[in-house]
């Protein structure tokens, strides 16, 4: 099987109709027509990553995210740049490729990145989540214990909260990755990935400091991008094998890149 | 003085006129001090073209307010008009929004794909508290962000240096590259931490064991582009923010691919605070009638220990 009839079955799986303008959801690098050994899942296409899933002998990657640090993967300023040489270099002399698939899991039913980030954080009943974020109820507990059980859960380092930790909580709005959602009257946590601090379509942080400031039990939980969506690259990995019977496919996980 | 003098009233000329060669002073039967007369002043001062669509302006509040005292900040949040309030001052020069989005409670909700409307509407209970503590407290808030980053000085670079103790590291006075004492990366992250008061906010990516020599000093967001062209030039950018699936995976890959280097993000509000801290010490000079004062937002980010 090739990397193109790979992705001709995806296309035919996902249940929702395919939109060929996705600048996102195409094939970044390598040749489409090379033939596919092992599949590797991923929530982005770290350099570190590509290395793990050469070493596990997959050789089409599956990412959600980017492949050259930027969204559209755009390449016409990178082409004297030593990394992207360095990185383009090693997919092709192994005959790796590396197609995308963001826009079209988040118009999935389910959405697996949601999916799959509300059960690591420990929240239940999310099995058919999708992208459009809902409240769900999880017993009163809490800011700062909640935030406990989303470190167990998610394995993080780095991810940051704002509210008074002894805020008593229990309802929940999550989004994945960058699209964290905004603080309503009826959630008192926000969970996503990452969000523009200030001076963008919605400020979290300074409305969740206020509400505080104004003695409303109110928290933000910001994963980090790769804790946030990576969970949903699993989910991924099984529904794939499905439908894919024939090749390998494995979940490579990024790593989170802050110490 | 001069150039401020050509651009007030007839009538403010002339109260100056006759009490030329004497220091101004708020003497009985001068005019006093409007938010508006005071923004008028930066604005003459910093120069350019302020349209009515651009992000400065005033947010909130009436600009007729006569002035007690200016608070600068990087974020007018409530906690710091609280501050404001008990320094007596009724003047808020915030770089950052005071309403929660760039429409800065302005714009009806714009929706945002995928992420719900954008913006926090009239009726958000947030909202409404904050403007109530404004217009209980007589503020007037005015955002103060492309002309005072446009400034020729730009305080927001060389006050984070200020804050990081490296003024006098500056290798060249159009660029934000500083020479530092030799550390590594990691010491040199406890340093930014200490100095800078943070808490949860910081984070690093890269080589722990990197020896840093040269810095690049980036307040605020960072874009991909200059990620790319800047990073290989210094052992450590430190930024306000950046995008994580952009600046922070090529760290990470330059990481993988050996090089001894290092992405620091300290969060955009706290890099920004260093320079309007600067700002406060500037107005002093603009607008000598009134106290101005710093105050911190701080960094909003905390970590669970457990």
């Amino acid at each position: 099987m090739t990397g193109r009839e790979v992705v001709n079955l995806i296309q035919k799986n996902v249940g929702v109709p395919w939109n060929e303008r996705s600048y996102r959801d195409t094939f970044k690098l390598g040749n489409p027509d090379s033939t596919v050994k092992g599949i590797a899942t991923t929530v982005m296409t770290t350099f570190d990553m590509l290395k793990r899933a050469h070493g596990a002998g997959l050789n089409m990657v599956i990412s959600h995210e980017d492949t050259f640090w930027n969204d559209r993967d755009d390449t016409k300023d990178l082409t004297a740049n030593p990394l992207y040489k360095l990185k383009t270099e090693y997919v092709l002399k192994n005959d790796m490729m590396v197609w995308r698939i963001h826009d079209h899991m988040h118009a999935m039913k389910p959405d697996f990145t949601v999916v799959a980030s509300l059960r690591s954080v420990g929240v239940k009943g999310g099995e058919s989540a999708v992208m459009a974020p809902r409240i769900y109820t999880i017993p009163e507990t809490t800011l700062g214990e909640f935030a406990a059980q989303v470190k167990r859960g998610t394995g993080s380092r780095a991810f940051r909260c704002v509210g008074d930790p002894k805020a008593r909580v229990s309802k929940i709005l999550l989004g994945p990755g960058y699209a964290t959602p905004r603080m309503t009257a009826e959630a008192d946590v926000v969970i996503g990935g990452e969000q523009q601090e200030a001076d963008g379509g919605f400020d979290d942080v300074e409305y969740v400091l206020d509400a505080t400031s104004l003695g409303m039990p109110k928290g933000l939980i910001m994963l980090g991008h790769v804790i946030s969506e990576q969970p949903g690259m699993q989910d991924l990995a099984n529904w794939m094998r499905t439908f894919i019977h024939d090749i390998p496919i494995q979940f490579v996980p990024a790593e989170e890149p802050f110490w | 003085m001069l150039s401020h003098v050509a651009k007030i009233s007839r009538r403010r000329f002339a109260l100056l006129a006759g009490t030329a060669g004497v220091v101004p002073l708020p003497a009985a039967g001068a005019e006093p001090l409007t938010a508006e007369a005071a923004v008028r002043r930066i604005q003459n001062e910093l120069g350019g073209d302020w349209p009515a669509a651009g992000p400065d302006g005033f947010k909130a509040g009436d600009p007729t307010t006569v002035v007690k005292g200016i608070v600068t900040t990087a974020m007018a949040s409530l906690d710091v008009l609280k501050q404001a309030v008990r320094a007596n001052a009724n003047l808020v020069i915030t770089y950052e929004p005071t309403f929660y989005g760039r429409a800065d409670g302005r714009a009806p909700a714009v929706p945002a794909g995928g992420r719900g409307p954008g913006g926090f509407g009239a009726d958000d209970p947030v909202v409404k508290a904050k403007r109530e503590f404004i217009e209980k407290n007589g503020l007037a808030i005015f955002r103060l962000r492309d002309h005072w980053q446009a400034r020729k000085e730009n305080d927001m670079v060389s006050g984070l240096a200020g804050a990081l103790g490296w003024s006098n590291r500056r290798v060249k006075s159009d660029d934000a590259f500083y020479d530092i004492p030799a550390a590594s990366a990691e010491e040199t992250v406890t340093l930014i931490r200490s100095k800078l008061g943070l808490r949860g906010g910081l984070r690093a990516v890269g080589d722990k064991n990197a020896t840093v020599r040269r810095v690049l000093l980036h307040p605020g967001s960072m874009t991909p582009a200059t990620m790319w062209q800047r990073y290989s030039e210094v052992d450590m950018i430190i930024a306000g923010e950046v995008r994580e699936w952009e600046n922070t995976h090529y760290a990470a890959d330059i990481f993988t691919a050996g090089e001894k280097r290092v992405l620091v993000t300290i969060g955009r509000v706290v890099s920004e605070e260093p320079g309007m801290r600067a700002c406060a010490e500037w107005l002093k000079t603009v607008l000598k009638e009134v106290p101005s004062t710093w105050i911190g937002a701080g960094d909003p980010y905390w970590r669970p220990t457990t």
